[in-house]
Formats: structure tokens, C-alpha cells, sequence
């Protein structure tokens, strides 16, 4: 970087780097994929449910929703990503309800600095290590030979501070994007595909993991890519969320 | 294709895009202090995503956490904005960069390579009045608005032509959108300087501090004889431009009024402690000849001379070039014959003796260096090296 790039409007920042990537990464699988379409992966090792009730704790639940306008530009919309969050929130306790899981939610230890430290870096580390399953484990060509196929990714042991904190066998984290064509886009959609030319509308991509919190084991993980859905209502968030975590092992 | 046809088609879009490109820009109000954009507007999808940017940095492993020099520089942003002082939040970084940015949701990054560069606390008050005038201009929101609707009006020649199958015009339509798009952002910096040039001297500061903050960045460019790309230099005005028109506005500022304070004893004591570690930060970015005008600055500034003697004595043993042993035992030897030189400047010279062959020397300054820092992170390796070359 040259010594002179003094004072500029900051955005985006670098730091937004990998949640970029993740976002990018996902939307790019969507040029492969049909309308909708899940993959998931689960632990190379058997998968022991514990005994009685499973406690999940939801992690906050990454979610961003854009407006895409008609130059492909993404509009970061705040009232639609508030909306969108309640209703991924209440569609995951409702399909985990009848599992005999009890969601705990997370609340964020404001007044314990330490505490937040030491969360939020396990929460870059689960952005980190999703990224990398993204990458490597559904890459293809990417695939890492040191796997063989394997899925035996983990955030470490010091995910065991959850288990201690909230008392949870089990954290749930979820990753959404969501885009939304904006009526010029769509009115440009259609124009263009009078003359020929296809431009892409709206896409919903997303993944989520369960980390075991003995272990820090991540023991499923779901990847989401659709080209219809709407995260701003409930009855599709619901249908999104099902799609999820449809096979989640709980 | 023949020219009689390509050439009536670029021209329309051409002045399409002339036509309607951002002149329709219309001057957003302040922002307003104490509160946080109404949720469906563009404006807190922008908050939305900065406070996620945020929270990264707030937990970032670069933060530099010293409560006392956050509280310091947290200080000076609202002298100069007392306005705002509970909106904004600062965060030091550890970085060699120059730079100082500010998101449109209030919090502001300043890193250590600008504080290293900064003389006082009037140049420091300067930068970040400069940065809280890009808040209060909602610069980053003015510009959002002002590429959507420039890539959005860009469209219609772009499709125009595509259907015309004439890719290079469209690519000559956008550089011409995006021209203004960078022209405007100019404009902002311009603006963000003038404002925050009030600022400082409404704070009492020597707004004249503000012209050495560039005059010494072009010193360090020109020493560094790099070629910035043409992009950089069409979003941030020319340094001389810019410092001329600096020193325009604070010779009136000062006329004014009274001069207003350059606060550098406050600044050095607040910072002094950190310089070493900041120098140490630079010299790894293997610039020497832009550290060397930083070096250059510090010893005119004369305060702590054996700590830059040490440095500008470690820039030459790095750097290795002909003769640099020799210049790096000079600045080391006046290292030591100054105040404030670390006890790393013995192990320097122990280097630079020992890449010479003179396994004497370097062992009795090796020895020195470990009597004088019994606790060297390094000492194993130095012992080790010590009982081997015997």
C-alpha cells in the first residue's frame, strides 16, 4: 500500500474480506446449479445423539439481505435483514421443536470484554472453517488429498466454552444471503431476454453447521443454493429453513 | 463494420451518457447527531454492514489496546468534533500504512504508521477533523447514491450497444461514467479538508500544521521515486494541490484568530512510548528510502535520538547495499552516545561485526547485549552461537 493513500471514505473495508468470499463463493456454485439445491455433508465418525433432550445453542444467525438493482449492484437492506432474522430464528425452533431439541439462544456477553473476545474469535473461526469447507470439501477439484473424502472438520476444543457458558450439548450456526431483483432489474431481465440475452435476477445462498461442543467437531454441515425463495416473509422463510437443515442429524 | 456506421453509435451513447450522468446530484443535510438511520432506509443498510465491519476490528488481533493512547486520540477527535464525540469511536491499528478512514456508522480507524508520521496533535487533530467531515457530509451515502445512479443511467448505451455488438464503445461509456463517479469522490476530499480545517482551528489547533502533515508525505514519495497508478492520483488530489490550498485556507484561518497550539509536547506523551515499536513496524515494509525521510524528520525533531540512531543503524544492516555495515556502526555508535538507545543496539553491532569477520567484536558486543537484557527472547540463539564459533 503507497504511503499516500492518506484519508479515504472507508468502504468496504478488508475485514469484510472472507464473508465476502463465503458470499461469492456460494453464488458462484449457483452458475452450476438448478433452482434450489442442497448438499450436505456429515461426520466421517458415527454421530451419537446424546440421551433425552439435545440442547442446541443458536448462534446469531448471519444473515444479510440485498436488493439487487438493475446494473447487478447489491443494495444492503436493513429493515429486510431485521425482518429476515426473526423469521429464520422462529422457522429453525419450529422444525426443532418436534426433534426434542431445545433451542438456547445466544446472548452476547456485552459486559465481559474477555468473554466477547473469546466468542467472537470462535465465530471468526467458524466463518474461517466454513469457508474452507465451502473451498475444499464441495470444491471438486479443490479437494484437499490430505481428506480422502473425509469430513472430519473441527473448531478445536476451545468451542467448549459454549457447552460451559450455555450449558449446550451443540451449536447450530447459519449463514444467509439473500437478493432480491428490484423492479428495474426485473423489467431489464425481461427486456434482455426478449433480445437474447440472459441477466441473473435475485439468489438465495446459505450454509449451516452443527458443532458438537465436547469436541469442537463440526458433525453436519448443509449448503444452500436457490434461485427463488423470500427470506422477508415466513412461510418461505420456513420452506428455506427446511431446506437447510433438512437431514440435520438431530 | 464500416467507420460510417460504428461512428453515429458511439456518439449517441457517448452524449447519452453525458447526458445523464450524476449532475443531478443533490446535497444531503448533515448528519444528525444521537441517532441511527430509520431501518428502511439505504443509508442503514450502509450502518448494517459497517457495524459487522466493525466488530471485526473491535476484535481484531491488530487493534492496539493501550486504553491510554485510545483515550488520547479518542481525545483529540472530539476536540475537533465535540459535535459528534459520542457518535464516533475510535480504533488504533497496527499497521506501517499511512491512513485514517471513517465508515458511515461513526467509527473511525486510525493506523500506527500515521501516528509515527504525525509531528503533534495539531497534525493529528488535521486528520482526524478531515475524516469526521466525511461523516458529517454522509460522504459515503452521497456516494453510494451517486454510482447507483451513474451505473444505472450507464446501462441503456451499454445494452444499446452490446445489441450493437460494439463491445470497445461500451468500455469507453463506463471509463466516462466512472470518471465522475471518481471526480466526485475528489470533490469530497476537497470538501472534507476545508471543513475539517475549521474544525482544527475551532479547536483551538494551528490549522498550519495541516500543509506539513502532505509536505512531508511528498518528501517520503519523492524519495521513494514510486509511480503511484493513474487511479490513485484521479480519487485523492496531488499532494502540492493540496497542500498549496491547505496553506491557503489557514493563512486566512490564523489571520483571523490567534494561532492556536501544535500541542507536540502532549502528542510526544502520549506516543513516545509507542515510537520504537512503530519504527520497527516500518522498517519491516523494506522501504528504506521513504523510512529514511521518516528517520530524517525524528532526528530534526530531536527528542529520544539514541532510539532513531538505532533504527536508522538498523535500516543500513538490513538494507546491506555497499558500505552499509560501516554507516550502520556509525549510526549505532551514535546510538549509543545519545539518550534512549536500546540495549538491541549492541546486538546490531554484534551483527554487523560478525558479517564482517570480526568474531571479537561481535562476541563482546553479544555479551553486552545479554548483560544488558538478561531476559533476550534471542539468548539461546546468541549462546548457542557464542560456544559454536569459539
Amino acid at each position: 500500500m503507497r504511503v499516500d493513500r492518506t484519508i479515504r471514505v472507508s468502504f468496504p473495508a478488508p475485514a469484510r474480506g472472507l464473508i465476502r468470499g463465503i458470499g461469492r463463493l456460494l453464488l458462484s456454485a449457483l452458475l452450476l446449479a438448478g433452482c434450489t439445491q442442497t448438499d450436505s455433508l456429515k461426520t466421517s465418525q458415527t454421530f451419537q445423539r446424546p440421551p433425552g433432550t439435545a440442547r442446541v445453542l443458536l448462534m446469531p444467525p448471519d444473515v444479510e439481505l440485498y436488493e439487487l438493482l438493475a446494473s447487478g449492484l447489491q443494495e444492503p437492506r436493513a429493515a429486510w435483514t431485521e425482518t429476515a432474522k426473526r423469521n429464520v430464528v422462529a422457522a429453525i425452533a419450529d422444525l426443532l421443536r418436534p426433534k426434542n431439541a431445545e433451542l438456547v439462544p445466544y446472548v452476547e456477553p456485552t459486559a465481559d470484554p474477555a468473554a466477547e473476545r473469546r466468542h467472537t474469535q470462535l465465530i471468526k473461526l467458524h466463518d474461517a472453517v466454513g469457508y474452507s469447507i465451502l473451498v475444499y470439501q464441495y470444491g471438486g477439484p479443490n479437494q484437499l488429498p490430505i481428506k480422502q473424502g473425509k469430513f472430519d472438520w473441527t473448531l478445536g476444543s476451545e468451542a467448549s466454552l459454549l457447552q460451559r457458558e450455555f450449558g449446550a450439548d451443540y451449536a447450530l450456526f447459519v449463514f444467509m444471503r439473500d437478493s432480491y431483483s428490484s423492479e428495474g432489474r426485473k423489467a431489464m431481465m425481461v427486456g434482455l431476454a426478449l433480445l437474447g440475452i440472459g441477466v441473473s435476477g435475485g439468489a438465495q445462498v446459505g450454509f449451516a453447521s452443527l458443532v458438537d461442543l465436547k469436541t469442537g467437531n463440526i458433525v453436519w454441515f448443509n449448503r444452500l443454493i436457490s434461485t427463488t425463495g423470500d427470506l422477508r416473509t415466513q412461510e418461505p422463510a420456513d420452506e428455506a429453513v427446511k431446506e437447510l437443515l433438512h437431514n440435520q442429524p438431530l | 463494420m464500416t467507420s460510417g456506421a460504428t461512428w453515429p453509435a458511439l456518439m449517441m451513447a457517448l452524449l447519452a451518457c453525458a447526458g445523464c450522468a450524476p449532475a443531478s446530484r443533490s446535497e444531503l443535510p448533515d448528519a444528525p447527531t444521537g441517532q441511527r438511520p430509520a431501518l428502511a432506509t439505504d443509508e442503514a443498510g450502509l450502518w448494517m454492514v459497517m457495524d459487522r465491519v466493525e466488530q471485526d476490528i473491535r476484535t481484531s488481533g491488530r487493534r492496539v489496546s493501550d486504553p491510554a493512547l485510545n483515550a488520547y486520540v479518542q481525545g483529540v477527535l472530539c476536540n475537533v468534533a465535540p459535535d459528534y464525540c459520542r457518535d464516533l469511536r475510535i480504533y488504533v491499528l497496527e499497521s506501517a500504512d499511512f491512513n485514517a478512514s471513517i465508515a458511515p456508522n461513526g467509527f473511525v480507524v486510525v493506523f500506527t504508521g500515521a501516528l509515527l508520521r504525525c509531528r503533534n496533535e495539531a497534525q493529528l487533530a488535521y486528520l482526524l477533523a478531515h475524516e469526521v467531515t466525511h461523516y458529517q457530509r454522509r460522504h459515503t451515502l452521497q456516494q453510494w447514491r451517486d454510482i447507483r445512479s451513474t451505473v444505472d443511467a450507464l446501462l441503456f448505451p451499454e445494452i444499446a450497444l452490446s445489441v450493437a455488438g460494439l463491445g470497445p464503445a461500451a468500455t469507453l461509456a463506463e471509463l466516462g461514467a466512472i470518471g465522475s463517479i471518481l471526480q466526485f469522490s475528489r470533490e469530497q476530499e476537497r470538501e472534507a479538508d476545508a471543513f475539517g480545517l475549521d474544525r482544527v482551528a475551532a479547536a483551538g489547533y494551528d490549522p498550519s500544521e495541516s500543509v506539513d502533515v502532505w509536505t512531508n508525505l511528498m518528501a517520503e514519495k519523492k524519495a521513494a521515486k514510486d509511480d503511484e497508478p493513474f487511479i490513485f492520483f484521479a480519487t485523492h488530489p496531488p499532494n502540492a494541490e493540496r497542500a498549496a490550498a491547505l496553506r491557503e485556507q489557514a493563512a486566512a484561518l490564523t489571520a483571523s484568530r490567534n494561532a492556536g497550539i501544535d500541542g507536540v509536547d502532549e502528542y510526544r506523551n502520549a506516543t513516545l512510548a509507542f515510537r520504537g515499536g512503530w519504527l520497527r513496524d516500518e522498517l519491516r515494509r523494506r522501504e528504506y528510502d521513504r523510512t529514511q525521510v521518516v528517520l530524517d524528520q525524528l532526528t530534526s525533531d530531536g527528542v529520544r535520538l539514541g532510539e532513531v540512531a538505532f533504527y536508522r543503524g538498523e535500516l543500513y544492516r538490513l538494507r546491506g547495499d555497499k558500505g552499509d555495515d560501516q554507516r550502520a556502526i556509525e549510526a549505532y555508535r551514535i546510538a549509543l552516545t545519545s539518550e534512549g538507545a536500546p540495549p538491541e543496539t549492541h546486538r546490531g553491532l554484534a551483527e554487523v561485526y560478525r558479517h564482517g569477520g570480526d568474531a571479537k567484536q561481535a562476541r563482546a558486543e553479544f555479551d553486552e547485549y545479554l548483560r544488558l537484557k538478561p531476559d533476550a527472547p534471542d539468548r539461546t540463539m546468541i549462546e548457542t552461537y557464542l560456544r559454536t564459533s569459539e
